[in-house]
């Protein structure tokens, strides 16, 4: 996921002008040559900034004693509970 | 007595968590730390200064970043420490426990609760109880203070009972019993007392060479935020004991805290030469190829977990990424719904719909991008990345003020991120606001120092203050 990192990049690299001896022409900023033309040459496109977006996350794996821990903790959660749920029905 | 033995013995194994791995630090613990030496630790002496990544590695362009601006790690345990935090305010935000996100105020906070839940398993009252406890007389059947002890410190939580019985238990076997020295340690960190758990545990040592007593001694020194002294003690430990997983294990660790990423690969990679079912080594190594653009070579190890058994919503949804971005997108959106299905929480679940909308971005379908974070919205609503990436869908569609007000949402609910100060920048700069662009810009550069967007961004700003 490479970030861009000049204000001008090159999109395709020189092309050759097969055969026919033609100078290629100098790089228009952002402008893009028809397919057809006889102008092909190198295509520079303007780099303005982007928005990013953060990035995709890698979820850590848990241990064992991470597990058991966390058992632990919501058993201990629920079973103070139901204490509590006791008492409201009966009042 | 060999019934009330056993009894013991099963009451503490039901709540025993290794010690080893034990190690929850409260808030009061890190802000009224007494221990630190120096004021400000020389460059990679300390666990609690954020890397200056020394190691290399990717940066934060590529990989998330944690509160204290340390990248996410491959595996967690009790003990990831998430570094020293700068502020009360950041302290509180901290999530600290392991289930909910509330934090712990103090570290006696973590412990009593499994404390209670062993009072709560004995709707009689305790099994033992502890205040009409003559600990002289049990202090001199080695055989039942032993059990004891560990009843008392693992499923009572009564540390100082625990001392006093280890301090009596150890005086009746004239100071010559190691196992006694480290029990004695042990009640020491749980108190806080580091200096003279160190004490008690090097004395152990000089007494009976034992890999368990060198991690407790190495888990005193990380406490005291001496990184350096407890690597040494593990490469004395490990010309002791050749080839011993856990003490190399527990070097790469402490290279992971202090963000050198290169040197832990390296030291996980010997765990795999020795170990080769390690389940941390594997994790991190995945990870560490993954955010270095090897997605291929990091599929093959969270296979090779899958193989081992392992069988999590985590592992599922690595799987996943690592099949999108190595090319083999068969796999991918099983292995998404297969996480899905064993996702235990909505945390869980919130990440891995975070995950899909990468890979709906990646695949071009925006809208259902845009429906994959505000999947991952519902299910968690503190969500940061989520809030920012759907501002840059709404930014794509043109709705501006959206975009910043759910960036505005990011920014705060994660300071540390450099992403949503940069966007925030580049849309007040889009819309001429080139005062609120500045001040983002400056955020983002201070979250993210290396980003050559935001610094061509400042310049570009700079330039155009100095023609007004």
């Amino acid at each position: 996921m490479p970030e861009g990192t000049g204000a001008l990049r090159e999109v395709l690299p020189k092309q050759g002008t097969g055969g026919q001896h033609r100078p290629a022409l100098p790089a228009r900023r952002a402008a893009r040559s028809p397919p057809s033309s006889p102008f092909a040459g190198q295509l520079s496109v303007e780099d303005t900034a982007t928005m990013v977006l953060c990035k995709p996350k890698i979820l850590p794996l848990k241990s064992v004693s991470l597990e058991k821990l966390e058992k632990l903790q919501r058993a201990a959660l629920e079973a103070a509970q139901p204490p509590e749920a006791a008492p409201p029905p009966s009042a | 007595q060999a019934a009330w033995n056993l009894k013991t013995r099963a009451l503490t194994e039901m709540v025993y968590v290794d010690e080893i791995d034990m190690d929850q630090e409260g808030i009061a613990e890190m802000i009224l730390d007494e221990n630190a030496i120096a004021q400000v630790a020389r460059p990679g002496t300390s666990l609690k200064l954020p890397g200056t990544s020394q190691g290399g590695g990717p940066s934060p362009a590529v990989r998330p970043v944690t509160q204290s601006g340390r990248p996410i790690t491959g595996f967690v345990r009790p003990s990831t420490q998430s570094g020293r935090p700068s502020t009360m305010e950041q302290a509180i935000r901290t999530p600290r426990t392991a289930l909910t996100a509330r934090p712990i105020t103090s570290a006696s906070g973590g412990y009593i609760r499994p404390g209670t839940a062993s009072m709560l398993t004995n709707p009689d009252g305790p099994f033992i109880n502890l205040s009409r406890l003559n600990l002289t007389k049990y202090a001199q059947k080695p055989k039942l203070a032993k059990a004891l002890f560990e009843y008392i410190f693992h499923h009572e939580n009564d540390v100082k009972n625990a001392l006093d019985l280890a301090a009596l238990a150890t005086e009746h076997a004239q100071f010559k019993d190691w196992w006694w020295k480290v029990q004695i340690g042990k009640c020491y960190y749980r108190l806080g007392l580091y200096r003279e758990a160190e004490k008690q545990f090097k004395s152990a040592l000089k007494q009976q060479d034992m890999v368990d007593t060198i991690l407790y001694l190495a888990k005193v020194y990380l406490r005291l935020d001496q990184p350096v002294t407890a690597l040494n003690l593990f490469k004395q430990g490990l010309e002791r004991f050749p080839g011993e997983v856990t003490l190399i294990c527990g070097i790469a660790r402490i290279y992971e805290e202090m963000n050198n990423i290169s040197s832990a690969a390296e030291y996980y990679k010997d765990v795999l030469k020795q170990d080769n079912t390690h389940v941390e080594a594997i994790a991190c190594i995945g990870s560490n190829h993954f955010y270095s653009d090897q997605p291929e070579i990091a599929l093959r190890f969270y296979r090779r977990l899958l193989q081992m058994g392992v069988y999590n919503c985590q592992l599922f949804n690595n799987l996943g990424l690592c099949c999108f971005y190595a090319q083999q997108y068969d796999m991918t959106l099983s292995s998404f719904e297969r996480a899905l299905f064993l996702a235990e929480n909505e945390e869980e679940t919130a990440d891995v719909w975070y995950n899909l909308g990468h890979v709906a971005v990646g695949i071009g379908d925006l809208n259902l991008a845009y429906q994959c974070f505000k999947l991952t919205l519902v299910n968690n609503n503190d969500y940061a990345e989520a809030y920012n990436n759907l501002a840059v869908l709404e930014m794509r569609k043109g709705h501006t003020e959206q975009a910043r007000a759910l960036l505005q949402t990011a920014s705060s609910l994660a300071p540390h991120m450099y992403e949503p100060h940069f966007n925030v920048a580049i849309l007040s700069e889009k819309v001429g606001d080139l005062q609120r662009s500045y001040t983002a810009a400056q955020k983002s550069e201070e979250a993210f120092p290396g980003h050559v967007d935001t610094q061509q961004l400042l310049k570009q700003l700079k330039e155009h203050f100095a023609m007004l």
